[in-house]
């Protein structure tokens, strides 16, 4: 009973399917964690973003495409936090079913040495109903894993707009006279924050949960 | 896999104790889990932890038809007594749980629904098996704050659940107590430690002393019969518990 010493084929693929769902685990734990911390970025685009309105309001018709652009980045970082919201449900979903799958695996092997120890044929149709369940539910995870990945997809699209507003207010900032040095060092901070996000969203997308590698 | 052991049958009313399983790994504490039938109908007394879930059915369905067990008995909440609730009901869904009011909510955590369990209250009840009348008999803080022992009037049977408990050496896997000097010391530091309440414990020994008992049989070591019995709870009177260490 010990499956360590004593399995057969099923307990063989049942003990890389739990590999494979505690590695899985894992993985979404570590991309909830980057996700969090673009949580705490997209926050501070938005002060950032308020500070920068503020500034160009100072500056006049000299920041006047600036202050457009600050808006934009205002709103930008709006967007980027409610997609945040979108992508930590999805990954709470994940978490859940990927439980579920943990649960599955157990209750599967323990199922599957009763089968082999017991001479009742009727526990052969219990493990063939769990085993259609499991099947549900490592299809649901199937389906949250592609929803995932389109969400990430989805938010590094918004960041590169984001990228393209930041750079947009580096230029504008040229034209902003005696606030150009302010102005300059505003949109510049902008395009480091976003740019800091875009990588994280990127090693995100080619995080091992999507690729299996 | 568990071997399986007749205790006690009078026609169709058996009690079949299910022990010792060779291939159960060290870590995980040998139980003993028992079968009451009676005509068409079964109770599995503390069903046993999840990880040992293939052993018990095996020997059981080699024994009787698992379909035909109306539930389990739960005198506890411990992990070790009905962890495998749940793959239970997944061979029958039906099946009930009887256990303490206390209970009745933590131990859906290890599986069933709000139709599975039935909540025993503090005082006792009757548990019918086909014409049969067994009775939870009350055994609070001995060792959980509520807990449950099953007593066959008919068959003079009590399952004690941990009391009479004892953690037995490799080698001494007896299914029944031979020489009771030598066996109690295997039981007296489980009983000092696990036995929370000197009072209930004495309570306890008033309630089933008035009990005609053949076997007093616990969920792990061995089983007490004939005069063995009222040595144990003459025994277990005189323990201080509720004591850690020395």
């Amino acid at each position: 009973m010990d499956d360590r010493t004593n399995f057969g084929p099923a307990q063989a693929s049942g003990i890389a399917w739990a590999q494979q769902a505690r590695n899985d685990l894992l993985r979404i734990v570590r991309i909830n964690e980057e996700i969090k911390a673009i949580v705490g970025v997209a926050f501070k685009i938005n002060i950032m973003a308020l500070n920068a309105i503020f500034l160009a309001k100072r500056a006049g018709t000299a920041a006047r495409g600036f202050g457009v652009l600050s808006h934009e980045l205002r709103v930008f970082s709006q967007d980027l936090r409610d997609s945040m919201v979108g992508l930590t449900r999805l990954i709470h979903a994940c978490v859940s079913e990927v439980s579920h799958v943990l649960q599955d695996i157990r209750q599967t092997r323990l199922l599957h040495q009763a089968v082999e120890s017991s001479r009742d044929g009727r526990l052969v149709e219990v493990l063939a109903e769990r085993e259609s369940r499991n099947a549900e539910h490592a299809q649901h995870l199937v389906v949250l894993r592609k929803q995932l990945k389109r969400a990430l997809d989805d938010a590094f699209q918004l960041v590169e707009l984001g990228g393209m507003l930041a750079k947009s207010a580096k230029i504008e900032a040229a034209y902003g006279q005696s606030f150009a040095a302010s102005l300059a060092q505003v949109s510049g901070e902008f395009d480091g924050v976003v740019e800091e996000i875009r990588t994280s969203l990127e090693a995100l997308r080619r995080s091992a949960f999507f690729t299996g590698r | 896999m568990k071997t399986t052991k007749t205790i006690f049958q009078d026609g169709n009313h058996k009690w079949v104790a299910i022990v010792r399983d060779p291939d159960r790994p060290d870590f995980l504490i040998d139980t003993n889990e028992y079968l009451v039938t009676h005509g068409s109908q079964g109770l599995l007394l503390d069903p046993g932890g999840a990880e040992i879930f293939p052993a018990v059915f095996s020997a059981l369905s080699s024994e009787f038809d698992p379909l035909a067990l109306i539930g389990v008995f739960a005198s506890h909440q411990d992990p070790d007594t009905c962890s495998s609730l749940a793959l239970w009901l997944e061979f029958n869904p039906k099946m009930r749980c009887y256990v303490s009011w206390m209970w009745a909510g933590f131990i859906p955590h290890f599986g069933g629904s709000a139709e599975t369990f039935v909540s025993i209250p503090d005082e006792g009840a009757d548990i019918p098996l086909d014409g049969l009348t067994l009775r939870a008999v009350p055994a609070h803080y001995l060792h959980s704050s509520g807990n449950f022992h099953l007593y066959d009037k008919a068959a003079r049977m009590l399952f004690s659940g941990d009391v009479g408990a004892a953690l037995l050496p490799a080698g001494e896997s007896g299914l029944f107590v031979e020489d009771f000097d030598a066996h109690i010391r295997h039981a007296e530091g489980f009983h000092r430690r696990w036995m929370g309440s000197n009072e209930a414990k004495r309570a306890w020994c008033e309630r089933v002393s008035k009990l005609e008992i053949d076997m007093l049989c616990p969920q792990h070591g061995a089983i007490y019969q004939g005069t063995d019995v009222q040595r144990f709870i003459n025994w277990f009177d005189e323990l201080q518990v509720g004591v850690c260490g020395g």
